[in-house]
């Protein structure tokens, strides 16, 4: 439970959270919070999703999703620093990382809070592109508001002359696109997370064709333009 | 006498007002000094507050005027005490319901999940898995489906749908019941239906080879016949002759070529 509290700090204060980031106070403790509470999140999350399938395939998306967004982070977090220590920043990794942390940590909050919604139609419908579809939604809603996150701290952890600072709100921004795009990619690589019906259980998926092509073609499929075979 | 009287009451206030002055001036902010000031020196303040008719007296002073000119910063003062609780910024924090309610709701999340994942028939079918599967296939290789109200079994393979055509064959292929998605009538007019996926059988003491259909075996009368239905030797499983006799005869490949050998 006490992991769980530094989400109402985040949620209900939001400033004082980030100004502690800003003056470094217990970045350590902050840092393993979020961890522990957004991985338990996403695991939960997971679980739903692969329930679709099969248990097997709900144990592997609980596995999967967590480790999705850490290494998405990893991969994505020297881009921000580097870049941010370019335009005059002087925040350190670490509280890049507890910033990124915060994003993560949020989206899974939102996405927790999707779960029953999903969980209603993974019940009540069988449509498999139509229940991956809503899916997508979900995360890019949840990610859409972590990422607003991401961007407010920065404007509170930063400082120093003006012209850096609207140079640094526009790196953050294009940080965010590629976030978006190699966290896509990422769980393109990853999946699957609901698991195809007719398929037996996998927990990776061989490689080949892109998310958004895969996105395009479920939505042809619920048009009924085109069958994804 | 009266005057004296009144030179007296005149000394007493300015001593008094004096005093107040001094402290109002020693405090940083005289909103403060004001909030901080126990009771009983409020009850002093009446007094104070009544004086500025007998400070605007003719007879007043230059050092009097000092007062007077104090005056109006103490005046206001008095009716912050009302207004500054409003925007007093330390207020309570609000009370810590997230965190739990955020535990109790991923406690049941973790229940609800195990709940759907627990089979509640002999299939291994849960309640997410409960519904109909017609709109949820992804058309792959591999795919086994049956329609709702017919027997027959079909595999995905290759772009269409083949007939699997016995159950030998189907448990050859390597296929359980679990693999079997029902879907509803007429899908499968939607998509090409491939050639039927038959076993073909021979047993270890007899050179005849025979292709199961249903629950019957049906002679293949020689190899030409066996070469022009598209088979290879790969294609022949070995099982022992009693399960080949235990099958019944169905008409020849091809057909009309006299009652078949015993294997």
């Amino acid at each position: 439970m006490n992991n769980l509290s530094i989400i109402e700090t985040i949620l209900r204060d939001r400033k004082t959270f980030f100004l502690e980031i800003r003056e470094g106070k217990g970045l350590a403790h902050k840092m393993r919070a979020m961890l522990i509470s957004s991985a338990a999140f996403f695991a939960l999350y997971g679980a739903v999703m692969g329930s679709s399938h099969s248990l097997w395939q709900a144990l592997g998306s609980a596995a999967k999703l967590p480790l999705l967004f850490l290494a998405t982070l990893i991969v994505c977090a020297p881009t921000l620093y580097f870049f941010n220590l370019n335009f005059g920043s002087n925040q350190s990794l670490s509280q890049n990382v507890a910033l990124m942390l915060t994003t993560i940590t949020v989206t899974s909050v939102l996405l927790l809070s999707f779960a029953p919604v999903v969980t209603f139609f993974l019940l009540t419908t069988s449509h498999y592109q139509f229940f991956k579809l809503l899916n997508v939604g979900v995360f890019a809603i949840s990610g859409l508001v972590g990422v607003t996150f991401l961007s407010h701290g920065m404007q509170v952890v930063s400082y120093g002359g003006s012209e850096r600072v609207a140079a640094r709100r526009t790196v953050v921004w294009l940080w965010i696109v590629l976030y978006a795009f190699v966290g896509s990619q990422m769980a393109w690589t990853l999946r699957p997370f609901v698991g195809a019906p007719g398929l037996p259980f996998e927990l990776f998926r061989q490689l080949g064709g892109n998310f958004y092509a895969n996105i395009l073609a479920s939505f042809g499929e619920i048009l009924g333009f085109v069958t994804v075979r | 006498m009266n005057d004296e009287r009144q030179d007296r009451w005149e000394q007493l206030l300015d001593l008094l007002a004096e005093g107040v002055a001094e402290r109002l001036r020693s405090e940083p902010r005289s909103g403060d000094a004001f909030r901080r000031i126990p009771r009983p020196a409020d009850e002093v303040t009446p007094p104070l507050e009544a004086e500025p008719t007998r400070f605007t007296a003719p007879e007043s002073t230059a050092q009097r005027e000092d007062k007077i000119e104090d005056e109006p910063t103490v005046k206001p003062e008095p009716s912050e005490p009302e207004s500054e609780p409003i925007v007093e910024p330390s207020l309570p924090a609000p009370p810590a319901h997230t965190a739990r309610l955020l535990g109790r709701m991923a406690l049941g999340l973790l229940a609800l999940v195990i709940v759907i994942n627990i089979p509640i028939n002999r299939h291994g079918t849960t309640l997410a898995t409960a519904m109909p599967d017609r709109r949820a296939l992804v058309i792959r290789d591999g795919l086994v489906v049956k329609e709702d109200d017919g027997p027959e079994i079909y595999v995905y393979d290759d772009g269409a749908f083949r007939w699997i055509s016995s159950l030998k064959a189907f448990e050859m292929r390597g296929y359980t019941w679990k693999d079997v998605h029902v879907v509803e009538d007429g899908f499968l007019e939607d998509y090409e239906i491939g050639p039927p996926i038959h076993v073909i059988l021979k047993c270890p003491d007899s050179p005849h080879i025979y292709r199961v259909e249903g629950e019957e075996k049906r002679w293949i009368v020689d190899i030409e016949a066996f070469e022009a239905e598209g088979y290879v030797w790969e294609d022949v499983r070995i099982v022992s002759c009693a399960l080949l006799r235990q099958l019944p005869d169905g008409e020849t490949i091809p057909p009309g070529q006299g009652p078949p050998p015993r294997p």
